[in-house]
């Protein structure tokens, strides 16, 4: 009879990470009986302050430290299998590689590693460098990338060896926004592949823009996972969207047909969508129409 | 097991196109070939005043004791510096991360970044050793033009002496002898093996050290109780029925966990012109062998445990 596949690409079971302060003579508690489960295909956030234990998780997950207690599976697999491994990807918080070989070189040693090589691994670096935009740092020296850039050879590096999963630790730390944005356009690529992505960031909106669920990190523990639409739709109010500003004339047959439906005027809001800064900048900076501006006033 | 293999030689190559792209060792490298090839204008300097045939043996043995020095002691000072960087600054950078995240055994690692420290003294030895091959080449160019100079200028007509024939053909058979000694290969020999065995030293102290300083540091103090182990355990045995249980078993302690680098200065024997048989040098080298397959297995369990 043929195993089935298993369900989940990442799961834990209490794992738990404790360091010892052998100078205090105490335990520093990093990882505290952490559950989680990631389905195949999904983008999913860490969040959490520093040193509520995301790094951590990514790091027993990749079979980098070892759990004090419980376990974790990548794909069924032990984290620290080699077979594991060939399936998994990973960017490092702040990466530097190796500073003294440029583009081609540092895809060419990674991929090296993971068994691709010849013609094949060729064709994966041309498809890489298109697919993260590093046309310019193929004969560069990684000591003259940019931060934006190192974090696209990085990612870039993570996905060599074409694996199903990914584990991208604070992918735009330090990355200016329009770096930032490209990143972010990267991961929701990967997800079009079918690729599963687990990251952590500091950055909530990016966050909310690419994730299909969060789990918050608190203090080494999980304080709350769900789908971003679960965790963040208002239920007391719904909210309706109409091309163009509504006058005053406009706004009161709104209310006088909403008052009709039992639902009273001091309820009814009306003010005009804000872009993010982030788009305001990223919309400028890459020449496309600047939005009207809105008058100074909302309408209740 | 190719795989493996093939991830080590991976790793071993990057390590070695790193040191050759740092200045800090390339810098080092031409000072050594630089000395090695000043051997034969130091030579000159260093013996004045001799006679003619007093000079020339000098001068080569000079020449030999002095490249042959600047080999082991930039040698050395390439072993201990690429090495006791190897694993802190893939910490510090965090590039054992990338790495590790591969699939890539602890030990592959490990191992790769050893063969690319042996590959790079392997690559300094070597261009050392040409510049030292040259030197002799030249101080024999020079050697036998002199020896024909001399036969020339005080000697008319030596050519229709046999006697002086015979005379002048053994002197040039002295000078080549002295230069072309095959046993200068064995020197050769053993110390890129001692350099390795330091490399495997400074290895299993970096493994468990926080910073390549006191890695440098140890090794040296390790690099020193080596060539001063095999003199107390000589002492101690000489005085026989006076040696106290515990010195026994100091000395004893000392050369399990310390290699016996004395036994390398074996080479100043060879320099010396005294003969050393090939036996020998291949049981030291079988030695300096065995001690880098221990170095290398103790490294191993110590990174596998070791949190990064």
């Amino acid at each position: 009879m043929e195993a089935s596949a298993p369900s989940f690409a990442v799961e834990t079971i209490g794992l738990t990470k404790r360091y010892p302060l052998a100078w205090k003579r105490k335990l520093l508690v990093a990882l505290d009986h952490l559950d989680l489960q990631v389905r195949p295909g999904e983008v999913f956030g860490l969040l959490g302050p520093n040193g509520s234990g995301k790094s951590t998780t990514l790091k027993l997950l990749l079979g980098l430290a070892v759990p004090t207690e419980g376990e974790a599976r990548i794909f069924g697999l032990p984290p620290d299998s080699l077979e594991a491994r060939q399936r998994v990807g990973f960017l490092p918080e702040n990466p530097y590689f190796y500073a003294f070989l440029n583009g081609d070189e540092t895809l060419r040693f990674y991929g090296k590693l993971c068994g691709v090589t010849g013609p094949k691994l060729e064709k994966r670096i041309e498809e890489l460098i298109d697919l993260v935009g590093l046309q310019n740092g193929r004969e560069r020296p990684l000591r003259s990338y940019s931060k934006g850039m190192l974090q696209r050879i990085g990612l870039a590096q993570a996905l060599i060896h074409d694996p199903d999963l990914l584990f991208l630790d604070e992918p735009t730390a330090g990355v200016d926004p329009l770096g930032s944005a490209q990143i972010r356009d990267l991961i929701l690529q990967l997800k079009k592949m079918g690729k599963t992505v687990v990251f952590s960031s500091h950055l909530l909106e990016q966050v909310q823009e690419v994730a299909d669920r969060v789990a918050i990190f608190s203090l080494g523990k999980k304080v709350l996972e769900g789908s971003l639409d679960s965790l963040l739709a208002e239920d007391q109010s719904t909210q309706v969207h109409v091309p163009g500003e509504l006058t005053a004339e406009q706004q009161e047959k709104v209310r006088l047909l909403l008052g009709q439906a039992g639902i009273t005027s001091q309820e009814i809001r009306f003010s005009r969508p804000h872009l993010s800064l982030e788009q305001l900048y990223l919309r400028t900076v890459q020449g496309l129409p600047a939005p009207t501006p809105a008058k100074d006033s909302s309408h209740s | 097991m190719i795989p493996s293999f093939f991830r080590i030689l991976v790793i071993g190559r990057n390590t070695l196109v790193e040191a050759v792209r740092q200045k800090v060792l390339s810098v080092l490298l031409i000072f050594g070939l630089v000395l090695v090839g000043s051997s034969v204008y130091v030579s000159t300097i260093a013996t004045p005043g001799l006679d003619a045939a007093g000079l020339f043996d000098e001068q080569i043995k000079f020449v030999k004791d002095f490249g042959c020095g600047a080999i082991g002691l930039f040698g050395f000072a390439i072993a201990l510096l690429s090495t006791a960087q190897l694993i802190p600054q893939e910490l510090q950078s965090r590039t054992v991360y990338t790495i590790l995240a591969k699939p890539v055994r602890r030990a592959e690692f490990l191992l790769g970044k050893f063969l690319g420290v042996v590959l790079l003294l392997a690559l300094a030895v070597t261009l050392m050793s040409l510049a030292f091959a040259a030197s002799l080449y030249w101080q024999e160019t020079v050697g036998l033009k002199y020896a024909q100079d001399v036969y020339d200028q005080h000697m008319p007509n030596w050519q229709n002496s046999p006697q002086l024939v015979s005379q002048y053909n053994h002197d040039i058979q002295d000078i080549v002898s002295k230069v072309q000694d095959p046993q200068l290969v064995e020197a050769i020999l053993l110390l890129f093996a001692k350099l390795v065995m330091t490399a495997g030293i400074a290895l299993l102290i970096s493994t468990f050290a926080t910073s390549s300083i006191f890695t440098i540091i140890t090794t040296f103090m390790v690099y020193l109780i080596g060539h001063l182990e095999g003199v107390a355990r000589d002492v101690w045995l000489a005085r026989g029925a006076e040696t106290s249980l515990w010195q026994s078993g100091l000395a004893g302690l000392i050369s399990l966990l310390v290699p016996d680098l004395n036994s390398f200065t074996i080479v100043d024997e060879i320099l010396a012109g005294n003969h050393v048989p090939w036996v020998h040098t291949l049981n030291l080298l079988g030695y300096a062998e065995v001690y880098l397959v221990v170095l290398l297995a103790v490294s191993i369990i110590i990174f596998d445990f070791r949190e990064i």
